[in-house]
């Protein structure tokens, strides 16, 4: 019985929103009909699509250079202990600079593109990463390898069969929520520094002070985001983790 | 090494005074083993018996070839060997079957062949109809199981056992204990088989060597001639186990 709960839990958010918009008028919380009915008078206009596909284009290069990057550091950290005593402070920093920082200072390096929004992108989200990847590594069975050993594995075989399945599950998790950071990032540059994408018509919509059409703009990249969620992320993530689930003893611990 | 494709099973083990040392920081050195000897024979079962944190395991691992001695030769004739760990180590991410064929799938071997290995060697354990259960579904001693499976799959000579009933209850024990020897007989394999529990050793082996501890020295060798099968309750084994419990309480006092 999972999706009874899923379902209460969206209809309620609707619900929220659906009694927020009949006490406020709608220049403060436009109600759900008029925000759907901007959002698809944008897909009916074809610009929307324009401006959906850049922003996934940025966040979808942005998230690979953040999974490289993170799973590069947080390896290194992981295996090595200058590794870990070199790149700490990286990731420190990393984590306290505002993600707006590495907006301003990459759009006046690389200029208003999606080079600039790439690599802002993936320079402020990848220490969330390098931290999950590298206590993945320090919580890795080392029996497990010794029984990878004992049998003549190769090591090849040991990374593959045994050390990466382990971290698996680290680099799932964090490539989940590494998503909701890029799309948070992106849209601050877009916001200050593009002439495209969702960010950029949010503030245009701001500007021009129509709540509708940043509900209507905020409402598709929820729907884009969920979709990506519960049609790639949770099936791959089940599909991966069946031997975890399979136990009913797990199941009724949840 | 090279796993032989054929032959005749020959699994002998025998140690000449190996003695083994850790460097310890400050130029100390930590002596783990000293000075063991012994020889297991081809199709033999030679039980290590000790107490806890003695060095038991060591012995095994130079055996296996995961660890060097210090000194002191080893030479093992047979060149499959297979290990069964205290834990099962199992990979909970992969099926039963595919948890046995793990140390297979490097080797050139068809799918099916593989598939229908690992159902060979799941029944001889006892887990027919298991194959495509994960390990997190069995209990410790079915997952015990498939970690013996798994190292019979490579059809070792010789079968190195690190305790691999100490983490069960006994009742589940002694039933695997008296598979164990229908496996050894039916199969053939020198096993060696490292515990720390008296009535184990006795209940299972040809060849018993007390080790002391800290470090590990060869105190006593006992040899049980008994035939098998053994029944537990047995009063043969019982005077041989008071007799090794009197030597072990005896070797407390000489350390």
């Amino acid at each position: 019985m999972t999706t009874l709960p899923r379902i209460l839990s969206i209809v309620s958010l609707l619900l929220v929103w659906l009694l927020l918009s009949t006490i406020f008028p709608p220049t403060i919380v436009p109600g759900p009909v008029a925000v759907v009915k901007a959002m698809a008078e944008n897909l009916a206009s074809g610009k929307a699509f324009f401006h959906l596909y850049k922003t996934l284009l940025r966040v979808g290069f942005g998230l690979i250079l953040t999974m490289i990057l993170g799973i590069a550091t947080g390896t290194l950290m992981g295996l090595s202990r200058k590794g870990e005593l070199f790149l700490d402070s990286w990731v420190m920093v990393g984590l306290t600079v505002p993600a707006i920082v590495n907006s301003i200072i990459c759009l006046l390096w690389f200029g208003l593109n999606d080079t600039a929004a790439i690599v802002a992108i993936g320079s402020a989200a990848f220490p969330a990463v390098s931290i999950s990847i590298w206590q993945g590594i320090k919580g890795i069975d080392t029996q497990l390898v010794g029984m990878g050993q004992a049998f003549h594995l190769d090591r090849i075989a040991i990374v593959r069969k045994i050390i990466f399945p382990q971290l698996l599950p680290h680099i799932l998790a964090s490539m989940r929520y590494a998503l909701g950071i890029c799309w948070k990032i992106c849209t601050t540059v877009e916001l200050i520094g593009m002439s495209s994408g969702v960010g950029y018509q949010l503030n245009y919509w701001f500007g021009l002070f129509s709540m509708a059409q940043v509900f209507a703009w905020t409402l598709l990249f929820l729907l884009v985001m969920f979709a990506i969620e519960y049609l790639l992320f949770k099936p791959l993530e089940k599909r991966l983790t069946r031997w975890r689930t399979a136990v009913p003893a797990l199941q009724w611990a949840q | 090494m090279a796993y032989r494709s054929s032959g005749i099973a020959v699994g002998s083990i025998t140690l000449r005074n190996v003695a083994k040392q850790h460097s310890m920081p400050g130029g100390h050195s930590l002596r783990v083993l000293d000075d063991i000897s012994f020889e297991a024979a081809d199709r033999s079962f030679t039980s290590i018996l000790g107490p806890s944190g003695c060095g038991k395991s060591t012995i095994l691992n130079l055996i296996a070839g995961l660890d060097r001695q210090s000194s002191g030769q080893i030479a093992v004739d047979g060149n499959r060997i297979g290990f069964v760990f205290q834990q099962p180590r199992l990979l909970n991410w992969r099926t039963v079957a595919q948890n046995v064929i793990l140390p297979l799938e490097q080797q050139k071997f068809d799918k099916n062949d593989l598939r229908s290995l690992a159902g060979k060697y799941l029944a001889l354990v006892g887990l027919s109809g298991h194959e495509d259960y994960y390990p997190l579904q069995l209990s410790g001693g079915m997952q015990q199981r498939v970690a013996i499976a798994r190292a019979l799959a490579i059809d070792p000579d010789i079968l190195l056992m690190d305790e691999p009933f100490s983490g069960l209850d006994e009742i589940t024990a002694r039933k695997l204990r008296q598979e164990l020897l229908r496996i050894w007989q039916e199969t053939g394999k020198t096993i060696l088989f490292v515990t720390h529990s008296i009535s184990e050793s006795v209940f299972l082996s040809q060849q018993i060597l007390i080790v002391s501890a800290k470090p590990a020295r060869i105190f006593k060798r006992v040899a049980v001639d008994l035939p098998y099968p053994r029944e537990y309750g047995d009063m043969r084994l019982f005077e041989i186990e008071t007799q090794l419990t009197r030597d072990f309480l005896g070797m407390g006092q000489d350390a």
